[in-house]
């Protein structure tokens, strides 16, 4: 497939609300077909944005207005997907990664969502812009078995 | 996404929950307010159909363990504390497999999530209609 994969980039800026997360699903599973994912790494990488957009809407942004950018780009043989927003700050990658024989009471807020999307990318960094952004960078390989 | 409703009959009725569509942050609330209204229509066995579920995410899991403690008939935590359902899924899983709520033929997709989240270990899971309703 890779093949006839196509290189680029696509960006979508959407409002941040749980009815819009098909659109971002729909958007990012796109891209990633045509940038030459298989459908496994598909699937990840799809869930891996929703549950961040999800913690973005809920917690981020906690049910106010505000919009989430998403932008999609093939590079290093995979699929990198930027997500930023306006939220007061906000990293999921400071948080453990919960010990599944742990009960999940004592895992940290959001911990299950942002749990399934760290095992589903193979990297995932965060970083405060200078304009008051919080990034996520997702990174998933294409020759990665889930 | 939405919700059919049928009864069967195996050895004791059988309350099947066909979901339809993904179930994420913005549908898994309306399968929670389900579940509710057939517990409170007298539903004890219910059969949650998920072949027609191409997509379940973190807050589709809080769906299927909520709807696992109301047939239980005891109350889930608010899902506007949506979070707080996570300690409860915890000491629930913990106590194993639960026989009130089952699961039947996730897409393997969603399968790979049930696995990932430890929440399999929770439900009986068929892939067979007529076996599951029978199973209870």
């Amino acid at each position: 497939m890779l093949d006839s994969a196509h290189a680029g980039e696509a960006t979508l800026l959407i409002s941040a609300d749980v009815n819009f997360l098909v659109v971002i699903r729909r958007f990012v599973q796109a891209a990633a077909v045509n940038f030459g994912l298989t459908a496994t790494a598909i699937d990840d990488l799809v869930q891996a944005v929703d549950e961040l957009s999800a913690n973005i809407i809920l917690h981020g942004y906690a049910g106010a207005p505000g919009q989430i950018e998403v932008r999609c780009r093939a590079e290093g043989g995979g699929v990198t997907v930027r997500l930023r927003d306006q939220a007061p700050p906000f990293d999921p990658t400071t948080r453990a990664d919960p010990n599944l024989g742990v009960p999940l009471e004592q895992r940290p807020v959001g911990g299950l969502g942002i749990y399934l999307s760290r095992k589903m990318v193979d990297e995932l960094r965060y970083r405060r812009l200078p304009s008051g952004e919080n990034e996520l960078t997702l990174v998933k390989r294409a020759a990665t078995a889930a | 996404m939405n919700v059919t409703v049928e009864v069967a009959q195996g050895r004791v009725p059988v309350t099947v929950l066909a979901v339809h569509g993904d179930l994420d942050a913005s549908t898994y609330q309306a399968l929670i307010a389900t579940a509710r209204a057939q517990v409170a229509a007298g539903a004890s066995h219910v059969l949650l159909d998920l072949s027609d579920v191409p997509y379940i995410s973190s807050a589709g899991l809080v769906a299927l363990h909520s709807a696992a403690v109301l047939v239980q008939g005891k109350q889930p935590p608010d899902p506007e504390a949506g979070w707080t359902a996570f300690r409860t899924m915890g000491r629930d899983i913990e106590q194993g497999r639960q026989v009130g709520v089952k699961l039947l033929s996730p897409q393997p997709s969603v399968m790979r999530v049930l696995d990932t989240s430890g929440m399999a270990q929770f439900f009986e899971i068929h892939t067979d209609r007529a076996a599951a309703i029978a199973s209870f």
